[in-house]
């Protein structure tokens, strides 16, 4: 059974789209049909890490949105730009014109078609898991990504406002039923103690942290052109992200 | 407290855009919507411009989610599927014996403007068909035509949580055009079945049939009754519980007219439907549904809309006499039970 993963944070700059990117990449090695799907309509952006030119890519999730083409159209296979050796990856890019940004911000969309496509792209590809990366914060998108997730991955910062977001995040999670939840801490510094911070957290959320990723400047350095994971696989950070993908797929 | 009033609103819309069963609704939105079959009204100019593309989707359940897909928004007027209502409101007004001296309870297996009545007590055979119709339009109190319009408009305010307006059009071409329920009425009042007010009757009756709703007001009236005449989102009392089973009745004998036997042998829900377009269906218990869609078969009824009930009864094993194990679990769809393929 396809499995849905949506990556939320409740504020920006957590990191959201390069931990979907590195953590799709993880599991389409396993030799899975991955989807991602960008979602964060006002703020596009993970079609760089995967070198998807936005002249190249004529259909976007706005034009499924509008009702002008179906979604499987506005899915491009980025396999062969990150170098992948073993499954695939379909991303399905939000439109960064500015036209296009103001015409959904003004007009909306109906979150019903969203969760269509979301069907409908899961079938038409075939997909073992799609991801969905969001806007941050709260709204009728972000609900629905998490209403319809069979898993749902929260990253935090260690900060005081990233844990109170946190916190309403999971809150209206729980009374949208959803089935799974997960946290990821990010952007932790080295003078940290990770296992005291995992065992902080997991106490104050009751839920499971499945990786903690330094503040690092290995990934930073890498970050907004190409796939961790892939150009540094023996990491730590890479097996932090398998272990992420563990998590997901058990 | 308004917040958490708000939060609840909002998950539990969200929570049914993300249900497998409005997926489900989707898919069947998508199998019929190109299902061409049928002709919309032509009888007066209002109808015949409705375009045959329009289709609209809504069930309501008796807790209070709606599921929407297509154009669950478009006004349409209610012709036919105004009745049962009125004939509710009767009860209340009247009570049941004297409501049953004036208007029977017998499917007639006749067109529903088909000038007959019972030849030994003189009654209209049913609240369904249209003589019927005019009888229990009379039987609804009020001083004057005005306010007894404004006691039928409140009341459907009741059943569907929003005011309602008429179209005029359509009333004017309606009266225009109604001669043979002229004729019915006159016949009645020949008999003494009806009171004398009948030009403020017949007003009545034209004016209700073109109350304008949406198929999501459909499935909340539908579901109004599933729900024992309380309004499942606003919690209204919409109509006296004792009579919810009377209205509900005479919408399984009686609401799909000449093919009410088909209609109960094949999908066995109390339903009605008008010349608009609209389906009502009612299945106690557990869901009102509401379909909108203008093509119609020959004998008047929605096409897309007897299609769309059909598979639902099928599939969730909604028949009334259903013993069998239905391929789906009603309640698992609807609250997104794991055990879904929803993907």
């Amino acid at each position: 059974m396809p499995k849905v993963v949506s990556i939320h944070s409740y504020r920006g700059g957590t990191g959201k789209s390069n931990f979907t990117a590195n953590l799709a990449t993880v599991a389409a090695l396993q030799g899975n049909r991955v989807g991602i799907v960008d979602t964060d309509v006002p703020s596009p952006g993970i079609h760089n890490l995967f070198s998807l030119d936005p002249e190249n890519t004529n259909k976007t999730l706005n034009n499924f949105l509008w009702g002008e083409s179906p979604i499987e159209e506005a899915a491009y296979d980025v396999s062969a730009n990150i170098g992948l050796t073993n499954g695939q990856i379909f991303l399905v890019p939000s439109s960064v014109k500015a036209d296009d940004i103001a015409r959904i911000l003004k007009d909306g969309y109906n979150v019903g078609s969203l969760h269509d496509g979301f069907r409908k792209l899961v079938k038409a590809l075939k997909l073992d898991y799609l991801f969905i990366d969001t806007h941050p914060g709260l709204s009728k998108e972000t609900f629905l990504s998490i209403a319809i997730s069979h898993v749902l991955i929260l990253i935090l910062r260690p900060d005081k406002q990233d844990y109170q977001g946190t916190a309403v995040t999971v809150d209206i999670a729980k009374q949208l039923k959803v089935r799974k939840m997960l946290l990821a801490i990010n952007k932790v510094l080295a003078s940290m103690n990770p296992d005291a911070l995992r065992q902080k957290v997991e106490e104050a959320y009751d839920l499971p942290v499945a990786g903690i990723f330094p503040l690092s400047e290995d990934v930073v350095r890498l970050a907004s052109e190409g796939i961790f994971c892939l150009r540094n696989p023996d990491h730590p950070v890479t097996d932090e992200f398998r272990k992420v993908a563990h998590h997901i797929m058990s | 407290m308004a917040d958490q009033h708000d939060l609840q609103s909002l998950t539990s819309s969200i929570q049914a855009v993300a249900s497998p069963f409005r997926s489900y609704l989707n898919d069947l939105h998508q199998k019929y919507q190109s299902l061409n079959e049928g002709a919309v009204a032509t009888y007066i100019p209002e109808l015949a411009l409705a375009n045959p593309n329009w289709f609209g989707i809504s069930v309501v359940s008796v807790d209070g989610q709606v599921f929407e897909v297509g154009d669950c928004s478009k006004l349409f007027t209610m012709e036919s599927i105004s009745k049962p209502f009125v004939y509710g409101m009767a009860l209340e007004d009247r009570g049941q014996e004297y409501v049953w001296t004036k208007v029977g309870v017998e499917p007639t297996g006749e067109a529903l403007n088909s000038i007959v009545l019972d030849e030994k007590t003189n009654r209209p055979y049913n609240p369904m068909v249209n003589p019927g119709a005019i009888a229990t339009t009379d039987l609804i109190k009020g001083q004057g035509g005005t306010e007894r319009l404004k006691r039928i408009l409140d009341r459907f305010r009741g059943y569907t949580g929003r005011e309602h307006d008429i179209n005029v059009p359509v009333l004017l071409s309606e009266k225009a055009a109604g001669i043979r329920n002229r004729a019915n009425a006159y016949l009645m009042l020949s008999l003494g079945m009806v009171n004398d007010r009948i030009e403020e009757t017949l007003d009545l009756y034209f004016q209700q049939i073109a109350i304008l709703v949406n198929a999501r007001d459909l499935a909340v009236m539908a579901a109004t009754l599933a729900n024992g005449g309380v309004n499942p989102i606003t919690k209204e009392q919409a109509i006296d519980e004792r009579y919810v089973r009377d209205v509900i009745t005479v919408m399984l004998t009686c609401g799909m007219y000449d093919s009410g036997g088909e209609w109960i042998y094949r999908v066995g829900i109390p339903a009605t439907s008008g010349v608009g377009g609209g389906l009502i269906a009612v299945v106690p218990g557990k869901i009102g549904i509401g379909v909108f869609s203008p093509p119609l078969d020959e004998k008047g009824h929605s096409v897309r809309g007897i299609k769309v009930c059909e598979d639902l009864s099928r599939d969730f094993g909604l028949h009334l006499f259903n013993c069998a194990q239905p391929k789906y679990d009603l309640n698992a769809w609807i609250e997104g039970d794991d055990s879904i393929e929803g993907w």
